[in-house]
C-alpha cells in the first residue's frame, strides 16, 4: 500500500525557538495513525505543517507521491486534505447545516456547484455524525460535544483523502468518546486515512493502527501502540524523569 | 420570508418606483434620485462590508473615480457620457484589484484606517492632477432632465440588488460570507480567500463608481472634496448596518429611511439637518448596535427591555 | 544647505505639535480602545478656547494652557461618562461610528456658535524671531514646540509614576485584574478620556497660534493625528514623538521639493504604505 501522506525530515522553527525537530514518518493509505505527546511537543504545529496553515523551515511534506511545500491552505483543502482545529471554528452566525455547506461547497475537486446540492451533501454528513436533530440551529448556540461533531462534519463534507483530527475527544465524557470512536471508525470505513492527535490514551490505543509519539518536538518513538506504548522512553517523556 | 417573495415584492416596488416622475413635484424627484444613489454606496458598501466582514471607509474613492471619469472623459475629450462612465469604473476597478490586493491582507480595524488613508490620499492627489482641475474641479454640460437620472438611479440600484440577490444564494456569496464568519476556517476549507476579497472589493468598486458618474453628471460639478467626501463613507455604512448587512434588501431600507427622516427634519426645522445625522449615529449606536433588522426581530419577544439589554451588553 | 537647515528646523517645531495632537489619540485608543474619529473636533474646540480666552479675557494663549486643557477635560469626561461608556463594550466597529457622529455634532455646534469665519490667535509678539544657528525660528513656533515636548513628558511621567497613571495603565492591560484591585472602570475610562481630550485641547491651543481656524478644521486634524500615531507606532508616548517628528521633518521637505499642495499626498501615502508593510509603526512592537 502506497503511502498517502510523508513528512521527509521536517523541521519547524519560529524566531529561534525549535518547534518540530526533523520529523519524518509515513502513513499508509487506509490507516488511522495516531499522534500523542505531552502538551507542548508540538503536535498541532505538525498538523498545521500539513494542512498548509504554516510553511515547514526545512524538510518536505509530500501527498499522494507529490510534494505539497508552497501550495496554499485552500488549495490542499481542494487536494484532499481536511481538518478539524483543537479550538473550534464554526461560523457562528451561520446555521449547522449552512456550516457543513460551506465544506461541500468547496471541498475536494471543487465540491458541489449549487447550494442546494450542497446542503443535501451536508444532511447527509451531519446524519453521519449524528447532528441531524440541529441542523437549523445557529452554530453558536451548539454545546461542546456537538460542538466537535460540527468541526467534524464540516471536514467531512469536503470529501478529504486524508482527515487530520486535533484532539476531536478533548472534554468529552466516556459515553461521548465511544460515540466519536465509533464515528472515526466509520470514516475510515469510508476509505479516509485519518491522523488523529489525541490525549485520551483508551481511545487512541484502540483507535490507532499505528501510533507516533512526539516529545519536545521530535520523534521518540513509532510503531504499534503496544509497542510503543510500554517504551520506556515514552513512559518517562509522559511521566517525567523521576526514577529512583 | 423566502428570497422568492421577496424578490417579487421588490420587483413591484421597482414598478412603482419607476412610474415616481410621472406624479411627483420636481422637489421630490429629485430627493428619490439622491436617496436611490445612497441605496446603491450603501449596497456597494453591503458586499465587502456586509458579506466579506470588511468594512472599507474608502469606498469613496471609488464614487469619486467614477465621476472624475465621467468628468475628465466628457469635459476634456468631449466623450459622451457612456464613455466617461465607462474610464470611471475601469479606474475604479484597477485601483480595487492593484491596491486592493495589499490592503486587504490587513484585519479589522486597519483595514478600515488603510481605507480611510487611501480616500485622504486619492484626494490630496487628484487635487493635484491638471486634468482632473485640480483642487478646482470641473464643471459640465447640463442636458439632461430629472427624470432622466432618477431613472438611471434606479435602474442601478435594480441591477446592483440583483447582483446581491444572487451572491447571497451562490457559492462565490458563501465563500464571502464564509470569510466573515471565520477566515482562517475558510481558507482550510478550500475557499481561496485573497481571490473572494479582491472580488468582492471590484465588484463593490463597480457599482459604487456607476452611482459616483451619474451623480457627478447629475450634479454638473465635482471637485476634489465633494467628489471623494469621506463623510459618505460613514454614510454609506450607518445606512448598510442599521438596514441590515449581509441581507439583499436592508441597505435600501436603511439608506430610504434615514434619507427621508433626514430631509423631513431638513424641510421642518432647516439647519438642523447636518446635526441630525450625528445625533441620530450617536443614538443608534448606544441603543440599537445591532441594526434595524435585530430590533425588529427581537423586539416582539422584548419589547423596551430591548434597549435596555444591548446598553448593558455593552457599557462599562 | 542653508535651506534645507531651514526646513528640518521648520519640520521639527511642526513635528513637537504634530506629536502632541496624536498623543491625546493614541492614550484612548491604547487605553479604551476607542478610534476616537472626533479627535480633530476637540483640537478645534481647544483652538476656539484659546482664541476666546484670548480675545474675551486677554489672557496670553500659552498662559490659557491650563484653562483650555481643564476645560477640554470636563468635555471630554461627560462624553465617555455620558455616552461613550455605554458602548464601550461592544463591537470596536461602534465607537468608530459613534465617535463620528460626535464628530458631526462638535463641528455643526461650532460653527453655529463661533461661526465659519477664519480666527487667528495674535499675541503681541506673533511677529518675533530669533537665530538658531542660522535657521529663523518664529518665537512662538518655539515656545508650541517647548510646551508640546513639555507636555508629552509630563503624561509620561503620569502613566508612570503617580498611582492615577497606574491605574489607567493597569485597566488597559487587564480590566477583570483591575477591577479586583478596587478599580473603578467607569471613572478610570473617563478620567482617560479626559485626559486625551485635554491633550487634544492643548495642542488646540497651540494650534491655534500658529495657524488659522475655523470649525472644519477637525477633519482634517483628526486624519492627520491618525497618520502620526500609526507611523509612530501606539505603544508608547515616545512612539509618537517619533511619529511627529518624522512626519513634521517629511511634510517641510516635501513642501519645498515637490510642493505644497502634495504634502497630504506623502503624509497619507507613507500612511497606507506603513499599514500594508509595517502596521505596528516606524517603532511599535505590539500590533
Amino acid at each position: 500500500m502506497a503511502a498517502i501522506l510523508e513528512a521527509r525530515n521536517v523541521t519547524k522553527r519560529y524566531h529561534g525557538l525549535v518547534a518540530i525537530n526533523d520529523v519524518s514518518f509515513a502513513l499508509e493509505r487506509g490507516e488511522i495513525l495516531g499522534l500523542i505527546g505531552p502538551n507542548g511537543a508540538g503536535k498541532t504545529t505538525l498538523i498545521n505543517l500539513i494542512s498548509g496553515t504554516q510553511p515547514p523551515t526545512v524538510g518536505s511534506i509530500v501527498f499522494e507521491g507529490a510534494p505539497i511545500d508552497g501550495v496554499p491552505a485552500y488549495r490542499r483543502s481542494r487536494l484532499g486534505i481536511g481538518r478539524t482545529f483543537q479550538i473550534m471554528r464554526p461560523f457562528p452566525g451561520l446555521t449547522v447545516l449552512d456550516n457543513v455547506a460551506v465544506g461541500a461547497l468547496f471541498g475536494s475537486a471543487g465540491g458541489a456547484g449549487k447550494l442546494s446540492e450542497a446542503q443535501e451533501q451536508a444532511r447527509r454528513w451531519l446524519a453521519f455524525v449524528g447532528l441531524e436533530k440541529r441542523v437549523d440551529q445557529r452554530a453558536d448556540a451548539l454545546g461542546g460535544p456537538d460542538r466537535k461533531r460540527l468541526e467534524l462534519a464540516k471536514a467531512l463534507a469536503q470529501r478529504p483523502k486524508l482527515l487530520l483530527l486535533d484532539e476531536v475527544m478533548a472534554g468529552l465524557n466516556h459515553v461521548e468518546i465511544e460515540e466519536v470512536i465509533e464515528v472515526i471508525k466509520k470514516v475510515r470505513a469510508e476509505g479516509i486515512s485519518i491522523l488523529v492527535i489525541e490525549h485520551v490514551m483508551k481511545a487512541i490505543q484502540s483507535l490507532s493502527d499505528r501510533l507516533i509519539v512526539i516529545h519536545h518536538g521530535e520523534k521518540l518513538a513509532e510503531g504499534k501502540p503496544g509497542e510503543v506504548l510500554t517504551d520506556t522512553r515514552v513512559v518517562e517523556a509522559y511521566l517525567g524523569r523521576r526514577r529512583v | 420570508m423566502k428570497l422568492g417573495i421577496q424578490l417579487a415584492l421588490a420587483a413591484v416596488g421597482l414598478a412603482a418606483l419607476a412610474t415616481l416622475p410621472l406624479w411627483a413635484s420636481p422637489v421630490i424627484i429629485q430627493f428619490g434620485t439622491s436617496a436611490l444613489i445612497l441605496a446603491v454606496l450603501a449596497q456597494g458598501w453591503n458586499i465587502i462590508g456586509g458579506y466579506t466582514g470588511y468594512s472599507s471607509f474608502g469606498n469613496s474613492v471609488f464614487y469619486g473615480l467614477g465621476g472624475y471619469g465621467v468628468a475628465i472623459g466628457m469635459v476634456q475629450f468631449q466623450w459622451p457620457f457612456a464613455a466617461g462612465l465607462a474610464l470611471g469604473i475601469a479606474l475604479a476597478l484597477a485601483f480595487a484589484l492593484l491596491i486592493g490586493l495589499p490592503v486587504l491582507r490587513l484585519r479589522g480595524h486597519y483595514f478600515a484606517i488603510a481605507t480611510l488613508g487611501l480616500a485622504v490620499v486619492m484626494t490630496a492627489i487628484v487635487s493635484n492632477i491638471e486634468i482632473a482641475g485640480r483642487n478646482i474641479g470641473l464643471i459640465m454640460p447640463l442636458v439632461r432632465g430629472d427624470t432622466w437620472f432618477y431613472e438611471g438611479s434606479l435602474a442601478l440600484l435594480a441591477a446592483t440588488t440583483l447582483t446581491i440577490a444572487w451572491i447571497s444564494r451562490s457559492r462565490f456569496g458563501f465563500g464571502l460570507i464564509a470569510i466573515r464568519e471565520n477566515e482562517g476556517a475558510a481558507s482550510v476549507m478550500g475557499i481561496n480567500t485573497t481571490l473572494y476579497k479582491v472580488l468582492a472589493f471590484a465588484l463593490a468598486s463597480v457599482f459604487t463608481a456607476i452611482a459616483g458618474g451619474i451623480h457627478a453628471y447629475w450634479i454638473t460639478f465635482l471637485d476634489p472634496e465633494s467628489a471623494f467626501d469621506i463623510g459618505l463613507n460613514v454614510k454609506m455604512i450607518i445606512m448598510a448596518v442599521f438596514g441590515g448587512p449581509g441581507t439583499v434588501f436592508g441597505p435600501i431600507l436603511g439608506a430610504f429611511v434615514l434619507s427621508a427622516i433626514s430631509e423631513i427634519l431638513a424641510s421642518k426645522l432647516t439647519s438642523l439637518a447636518s446635526i441630525f445625522f450625528g445625533i441620530v449615529i450617536v443614538v443608534a449606536v448606544v441603543f440599537m448596535p445591532r441594526g434595524f433588522a435585530d430590533l425588529v426581530r427581537r423586539f416582539r419577544q422584548t419589547r423596551w427591555r430591548y434597549f435596555q439589554e444591548n446598553i448593558r451588553a455593552h457599557s462599562v | 544647505m542653508q535651506l534645507l537647515w531651514q526646513i528640518i528646523v521648520n519640520g521639527v517645531l511642526l513635528g513637537g505639535l504634530y506629536a502632541l495632537m496624536a498623543l491625546g489619540l493614541v492614550l484612548v485608543w491604547g487605553v479604551l480602545n476607542i478610534v476616537n474619529l472626533s479627535h480633530g473636533a476637540l483640537i478645534m474646540l481647544g483652538a476656539y478656547a484659546g482664541y476666546y480666552l484670548f480675545t474675551g479675557a486677554g489672557i496670553d494663549p500659552f498662559a490659557a494652557l491650563p484653562l483650555s486643557m481643564l476645560m477640554l477635560f470636563i468635555l471630554g469626561y461627560g462624553i465617555q461618562r455620558g455616552i461613550l461608556n455605554l458602548v464601550i463594550r461592544g463591537p470596536m466597529f461602534n465607537t468608530l461610528l459613534i465617535t463620528f457622529g460626535l464628530e458631526v455634532v462638535i463641528t455643526y455646534l461650532a460653527q453655529v456658535i463661533f461661526s465659519a469665519d477664519f480666527r487667528t490667535v495674535n499675541p503681541p509678539y506673533a511677529g518675533a524671531n530669533f537665530e538658531l544657528l542660522g535657521a529663523t525660528v518664529p518665537l512662538v513656533r518655539m515656545l508650541a514646540f517647548i510646551l508640546a515636548i513639555g507636555l508629552t513628558l509630563v503624561l509620561w511621567l503620569f502613566l508612570e509614576h503617580t498611582r492615577i497613571g497606574r491605574g489607567i495603565r493597569a485597566t488597559a492591560q487587564n480590566l477583570v485584574a483591575a477591577r479586583l484591585h478596587g478599580v473603578n472602570p467607569r471613572r478610570v475610562y473617563a478620567l482617560t478620556f479626559g485626559i486625551g481630550s485635554a491633550l487634544a485641547g492643548a495642542a488646540g491651543t497651540l494650534y491655534g497660534v500658529v495657524s488659522q481656524i475655523n470649525p472644519y478644521i477637525g477633519g482634517a486634524l483628526t486624519a492627520k493625528s491618525f497618520a502620526i500615531a500609526i507611523i509612530g507606532g501606539l505603544d508608547n508616548s515616545l512612539n509618537v514623538v517619533v511619529g511627529g517628528l518624522f512626519l513634521g521633518i517629511v511634510e517641510a521637505l516635501t513642501a519645498l521639493y515637490i510642493g505644497p499642495t502634495y504634502t497630504d499626498v506623502v503624509s497619507f501615502g507613507i500612511l497606507v504604505l506603513v499599514l500594508i508593510v509595517r502596521p505596528t509603526g516606524l517603532l511599535g512592537r505590539t500590533a
